[in-house]
């Protein structure tokens, strides 16, 4: 058994299923933006290796800028939309215990999820005034959590969480 | 015969209006407060009555499952303090082995540190603005609503 951390206790009460707060949705999407530009980096990487190695030339996909960046846009459609209809959770929300659901509770429709990822870019927009209402909502409606009808709330269970923490904890010597 | 007839009736109106006389006359209450009923109840043998009742017959007749439907086991597992039993049993350590890992470890600090800085910052936000929450919904209500509880109505034995 690994030895327990020297660590606060996660808290008490359960938050499976409560609105999500800012901080920790805007670590998840810190944690996209790195996966997603990591793997989009790794996919142009291969891509050139093997036209070079199958045309025997040198390409240098970083000296045409346009097609750079309809590359990335469509690239990062694909990472949001498709993780969003999948499960409700893109990499960094499943590392942040988070997920994205319907208003009501009812998991996101794909149709959802893609008019999310569309309107994601207006919530940027004005100094990232679309993001404001994350933190004065009492739904925590982002901009486009409003246009999509869709909310972030926790997935992650911390009441079972605190278990396994007192679990690690040494047993209590009965008096 | 009808004399005879006669003859009855006539008993039973004398009869009637006799005991109504009597019992007009006597005073129930007092009587029922002279009776020592913890005397009765020391002289009734309640072992003996034990023994003539038929409890595998009155079991039979209860409807358990209709009672465990009735009870709200979700307001029972909330009343239950999980935190100390824990602590205090050999629970904590089957658990620690069935669920033991550096990367589940890992995250279950990030995300206890994320709850708690993401209400640091509610709580701010509220204090500056003046306002309260505590009557705003946790969630969804699909997600947060309780589980509705479905009460039976039992049915009487014939």
């Amino acid at each position: 058994m690994t030895a327990p951390m020297a660590t606060a206790a996660p808290p008490a009460s359960g938050r499976l299923g409560n609105y999500a707060g800012g901080l920790t949705r805007l670590v998840a999407f810190a944690v996209d933006i790195a996966a997603s530009w990591g793997i989009f980096t790794l996919g142009v990487a291969g891509l050139t290796f093997a036209i070079s190695l199958v045309t025997g030339k040198q390409v240098n996909l970083a000296s045409r800028q346009i097609i750079a960046l309809v590359a990335i846009i469509i690239w990062e459609f694909l990472y949001f939309s498709y993780q969003w209809s999948l499960g409700g959770r893109t990499i960094g929300m499943a590392l942040l215990g988070i997920r994205v659901v319907a208003t009501e509770g009812d998991p996101i429709t794909p149709r959802q999820a893609v008019v999310r990822t569309l309107t994601l870019p207006l919530s940027f927009l004005l100094f990232g005034l679309g993001f404001i209402g994350i933190l004065l909502n009492k739904d925590r409606h982002a901009l486009h959590d409003r246009l999509a009808r869709t909310v972030v709330v926790y997935s992650w269970d911390a009441r079972a969480a605190r278990l396994r923490w007192l679990a690690k904890q040494e047993p209590a010597t009965p008096a | 015969m009808p004399g005879a007839n006669r003859m009855e009736q006539l008993v039973e109106s004398i009869a009637e209006r006799v005991v109504n006389l009597v019992l007009d006359a006597i005073d129930i209450n007092a009587i029922v407060s002279k009776v020592d009923v913890d005397g009765l109840i020391d002289r009734v043998d309640v072992e003996k009555i034990i023994e003539r009742v038929d409890v595998d017959k009155i079991v039979s007749r209860v409807d358990v499952e209709a009672i465990i439907e009735r009870v709200d086991v979700q307001r029972i597992i909330q009343r239950v303090d999980i935190d100390s039993l824990v602590e205090q049993t050999e629970l904590g350590t089957i658990i620690a082995h069935s669920t033991s890992g550096v990367a589940s470890e890992v995250l279950d600090v990030v995300r206890a540190q994320g709850v708690g800085l993401d209400d640091f910052v509610a709580r701010w936000i509220n204090r500056i603005l003046r306002r309260s929450s505590d009557d705003w919904p946790a969630g969804p209500a699909k997600l947060i609503a309780p589980v509705p509880i479905v009460v039976p109505i039992l049915e009487t034995a014939g």
